[in-house]
């Protein structure tokens, strides 16, 4: 199928001062009149089956929050109500405020490292030849396509003590207290591991959208950069940034929560140690929750944990919703 | 733009040192899929099986329900995303393109139905199928993953929606087309490259989710491929060859369907893109 | 809102016809239909773990089963990962499956739940020469909650050229002998000694008992860690001289890489390990013949004359509480646990049978063979509910050794895991 993509933006940035953004593409809602009813059919559907599959274990998980749920209780059905216990217990230890911040400043690094280089990969896809860029991209769907099991797994391995790539390639490149180096030892060894895999398995996903993003934008308008006598960084600044904009506060706000919630790639790689050093919000409810059999405490903390995460969005949340009233 | 040829040597050079960088971990598990278990660990890393053995992929296959374990995966996972996209579709049109009263509360709905922490909620809806008497069924599963896709694909969607210019719309409309038919006929098409670029990222979610499917369908009949792949994986140790050779077939779809919506992706993300 | 939930998923009656349901259930039957032990048209659901059945076991039993009592044996193979919440979860289902087979050190966890079966009837029926210590964690509160099925122990399994070649004449007899032999392999060979890596914890577990070291003590009517005991940490002590022979990573446990396949490699002098850990070696390694390199012994103890105690590992079988075919299901394990059965489990797995009197299966397979001696100064993790969750990731235990390892004194690593090792005890 070949399609003719539509470029409204472009079509008429064309004609304006170079180097103005050009406005957003649902503009013309303004001109739609009353839509009555229809709206809320179209919609009707998607949020019938969020309230029913989502809100509905939504509510069952805050109830739980409420009661002592073991294994116990689990198998023969009881119900034990325990007030606020578990969030007293949660609340009063200082271990969740430690992995809280601890998980905001992981998502926060982790979040900048991905935004950053998957930028520059996305605005280098952007300035490689065809068959160079099929290349890369080729690579970067790879990653993004490898199964997070087989991802730890590999992962796991090229970073172990003994048997292990990376040491291996640092003590052949003359870094011998390298050879038999201990990734997992420590805090930050461990973190180092997981941030690396995170970023790369996420960066694909950033740089394949930024370099569609950066299609979008018309050529006349870098040309007439060029005729102003802009430099590489000015021409980045005043014509690429606004454009893609939008695009990295969207990714960002994505980013932010995938991160925080990342589970499986966290929890593989040490699971949480050495002396739960590396616990992030989500292991350490599952450690709490399913390790420790106290699903009620589990529960408790997920709950907490999603409070903390309308927290850390509530800026772009605002930011968005700021916006959409204004288009509306 | 003509650039010499150290303007492009540079790009090219970095390109390269990518390319390997994230191939790497993938070419490592499609290589040790194929490396007899002697040479998988060792003192020298063996960077390509010379002698190669399909004994690990021989253990993939051999497990019990195989292709039974693939009919459910495909069915769930298709299900999941196409019933997401019909539904999103809707919504994405309604949010983008009409004015009603609530439309930021909704918005804001999709946004926080986004955070929703599936993982550690797995008990709450543990119970609830269970106490509809719904296990070991495809359907609670099928509905689930269209719910955990569904926020992404609406609020991705509704940018594409967004982007296709009234005008056409209009156009047809005027030429006397019921306002179905000027969806049918002329966004729908536009609209495709979009909604095969989200489809690929709602087909990755449902097609590796473990948790859920763990506690829910016991039955064999009824469980789908992670389990599989998680079964060379036991108490005594990882069979590491063959988990590499079950992750490499595993992993096979999401690269047929991103080489045959490669160019859709790509053109589909364009549209969607300028606006967040 | 049940009534919606099930409403919505009605309504998506697109996939309703995929829903995948149970086995059909016809079922061949000659079962003769006389006397009480007719149950056609029944089917019941057995849960072991993967790696437990033989194929051979299985048939016969099966066979057995189906023609003595009618009904249908449906056998499902459980894979390890996730194990533990797939089992509570079944357990709490309407139907959950009939027999079910439950690591020694969960049975406790299980058996308070209430999700199993009491089965003391049984066991005075069936269970009378049972092994006294093999039947321990089956029992609780002085009723009976599982059978116990099998049970298997750590022996040394060693690489006869690198004992040759490093002149070691005769097989270590106490624990200085296996040391002296060890320094040998240092010095003489380019093999490392042992493969040891820091977190082995049922070895260590062994080394505990050999201590009369305890884990836990009681505290009014809680249990609470006893890790700082100076008993823990001469078991510690010994274990540090075992990893000290070897550069294995001292955060990783025997299963990362599995230590079979470092073994397996050739240069590595011994490892402490299941006997059934040699097929992974022989897999792994390149030698076609390697299979003769690997010999046996018990583990040494301090003496001459008392082996090294052992963490006797196992499995028991049980009933779920909510199963329906209660005595179909007690028919099984009658079966399942005659003499004829459990004696060829013993010997096709070389894994020690719930009785003295079947021991003597064993003759022939040297793994077992070295294995037995130990067993009989064998003992396990404490065998109180609360244990069920210490185990798991990440395991307290593991983390007091590695801290230990990398150079913290036993009191201050005992200290660095003791609350969490509470908080998971005060769980039940």
């Amino acid at each position: 199928m070949t399609v003719q993509i539509p470029r409204p933006a472009t079509e008429k940035a064309k004609g304006r001062a170079r180097t103005t953004p050009p406005p957003p593409p649902g503009r013309h809602r303004k001109a739609q009149g009353s839509a009555g009813a229809l709206p809320y059919l179209l919609l009707l559907p998607a949020l019938a089956i969020t309230a029913v599959l989502l809100g509905y274990p939504l509510v069952k998980n805050g109830i739980l929050s409420f009661q002592k749920l073991g294994m116990k209780e689990l198998i023969q059905h009881l119900t034990e109500w325990n007030g606020f216990d578990n969030y007293s217990d949660v609340l009063g230890g200082e271990d969740f405020w430690r992995v809280t911040l601890r998980t905001v400043v992981f998502t926060a690094v982790n979040v900048t490292l991905i935004m950053v280089l998957g930028t520059l990969v996305g605005l280098l896809l952007a300035r490689l030849g065809r068959k160079m860029r099929l290349t890369l991209m080729m690579a970067l769907v790879l990653a993004w396509a490898m199964p997070i099991i087989a991802a730890t797994t590999v992962y796991q391995w090229l970073f172990a003590e003994r048997y292990g790539v990376v040491n291996w390639i640092l003590d052949k490149l003359g870094w011998h207290s390298m050879a038999d180096y201990s990734w997992t030892s420590s805090q930050f060894s461990t973190f180092f591991v997981i941030t690396v895999m995170l970023v790369w398995t996420s960066i694909p996903f950033v740089a394949i959208n930024l370099y569609a993003a950066t299609t979008t934008i018309a050529k006349e308008l870098y040309e007439a950069a060029g005729l102003d006598g802009a430099g590489a960084w000015r021409t980045f600044t005043s014509v690429t940034l606004p454009f893609i904009k939008p695009f990295l506060l969207a990714t960002t706000f994505l980013e932010v929560i995938w991160i925080f919630k990342a589970f499986p790639h966290v929890y593989a790689i040490n699971g949480g140690g050495p002396d739960r050093l590396t616990e992030t919000l989500p292991v350490y409810a599952f450690v709490e929750g399913v390790g420790n059999q106290h699903y009620g405490m589990g529960a408790a903390i997920s709950v907490l944990t999603i409070l903390v995460l309308m927290g850390l969005t509530s800026y772009y949340i605002r930011m968005v919703m700021k916006q959409e009233r204004e288009d509306s | 733009m003509r650039r010499s040829f150290i303007g492009r040597f540079w790009p090219n050079a970095t390109a390269l040192v990518l390319f390997v960088i994230f191939l790497f971990p993938v070419y490592w598990m499609f290589a040790t899929s194929f490396k007899p278990t002697g040479d998988i660990i060792s003192e020298n890393p063996v960077w390509f099986p010379l002698d190669p053995t399909f004994e690990h992929y021989r253990t993939a296959f051999d497990a019990d329900n195989f292709w039974n374990f693939w009919k459910n995966s495909l069915t769930v996972t298709l299900l999941a995303v196409g019933i997401s996209l019909l539904i999103a579709l809707l919504a994405s049109f309604a949010i983008a393109r009409m004015r009603f009263r609530g439309r930021t509360g909704i918005i804001l709905v999709f946004m926080f139905a986004q955070m929703a922490p599936w993982e550690v909620m797995v008990i709450s809806v543990y119970m609830l199928v269970r106490d509809a008497d719904m296990l070991n069924s495809l359907v609670p599963l099928t509905l689930f993953y269209t719910v955990m896709v569904l926020p992404l694909t609406i609020l991705t969607l509704r940018t594409y929606v967004a982007a296709v210019p009234k005008d056409l719309e209009e156009a047809a409309m005027v030429d006397g087309a019921t306002r179905t038919q000027a969806f049918r006929k002329v966004i729908f098409p536009l609209l495709a490259p979009g909604l095969m670029a989200t489809s690929l990222f709602g087909f990755i979610t449902a097609w590796n989710e473990f948790p859920m499917v763990l506690v829910l369908n016991k039955e064999a009949e009824a469980q789908t491929l992670p389990l599989w792949l998680s079964q060379f994986q036991t108490q005594f140790g990882d069979d590491w060859g063959a988990t590499m050779a079950a992750a490499s077939l595993f992993a096979l779809p999401i690269l047929v369907l991103f080489l045959y919506l490669q160019r859709k992706v790509t053109a589909g993300l364009t549209a969607g893109a300028v606006k967040g | 809102m049940k009534r919606t939930a099930v409403a919505v998923l009605a309504a998506a009656g697109l996939v309703a016809s995929l829903a995948a349901c149970g086995s059909d259930d016809g079922g061949e039957d000659d079962g003769k239909g006389s006397g009480p032990g007719s149950f056609k048209g029944e089917t019941l659901t057995f849960w072991a773990m993967d790696g437990s059945t033989p194929d051979d076991w299985l048939k016969d039993v099966q066979a057995e089963f189906e023609k003595k009592t009618g009904a249908k044996l449906e056998y499902k193979v459980q894979q390890w990962n996730g194990i533990q919440q797939k089992l509570t979860t079944a357990l709490s289902e309407e139907s959950p499956p009939d027999v079910v087979e439950v690591g020694n050190t969960q049975t406790p966890a299980y058996a308070a739940t209430g999700g199993l079966a009491d089965l003391t009837e049984l066991k005075d029926e069936i269970g009378t020469e049972w092994t006294e210590s093999l039947n321990e964690s089956s029992i609780y509160e002085g009723k009976q909650y599982a059978v116990p099925w099998f049970f298997a122990n750590r022996v040394v399994m060693y690489n006869k050229s690198i004992f040759e070649e490093a002149g070691i004449t005769e097989l270590p007899k106490t624990r200085d002998d296996l040391f002296a032999a060890f320094e040998k392999i240092e010095k003489n060979t380019d093999a490392e000694p042992i493969y040891m890596p820091g977190q082995n914890w049922y070895f260590f577990d062994g080394l505990l008992i050999g201590q009369d070291a305890e884990l836990v003590k009681q505290d009014g009517d809680k249990w609470v860690s006893n890790l700082a005991d100076p008993k823990v940490g001469q078991a510690m002590d010994i274990y540090k001289q075992y990893a000290d022979f070897s550069t294995a990573p001292k955060d990783k446990d025997e299963a990362t890489p599995q230590q079979g396949e470092v073994f397996g490699k050739g240069k590595t002098g011994a490892i402490i390990g299941m006997g059934w850990e040699s097929g992974i070696a022989i897999e792994a390694s390149k030698d076609k013949n390697f299979e003769k390199e690997i010999g046996y012994f018990t583990i040494p103890g301090e003496t001459a004359d008392t082996p090294e105690s052992v963490f006797l590992g196992g499995s028991n079988l049980a009933i779920a509480a909510g199963s329906e075919k209660q005595e179909l299901a007690q028919e099984f394990l009658k079966i399942a646990l005659s003499d004829k059965h459990e004696g060829a489990l013993a010997a096709a797995n070389g894994v020690i049978p719930n009785k003295d009197s079947l021991l003597s299966k064993l003759e022939g397979n040297e793994a077992a063979e070295a294995a037995a001696p130990a067993a009989a100064v064998g003992g396990t993790t404490p065998l109180i509910p609360e244990w069920g969750a210490v185990e798991n990731t990440p395991n307290p235990i593991k983390s007091y050794m590695t801290a230990f390892l990398n150079g913290k004194s036993h009191e201050e690593a005992a200290e660095s895991v003791e609350g969490d090792l509470n908080e998971r005890l005060a769980q039940e």
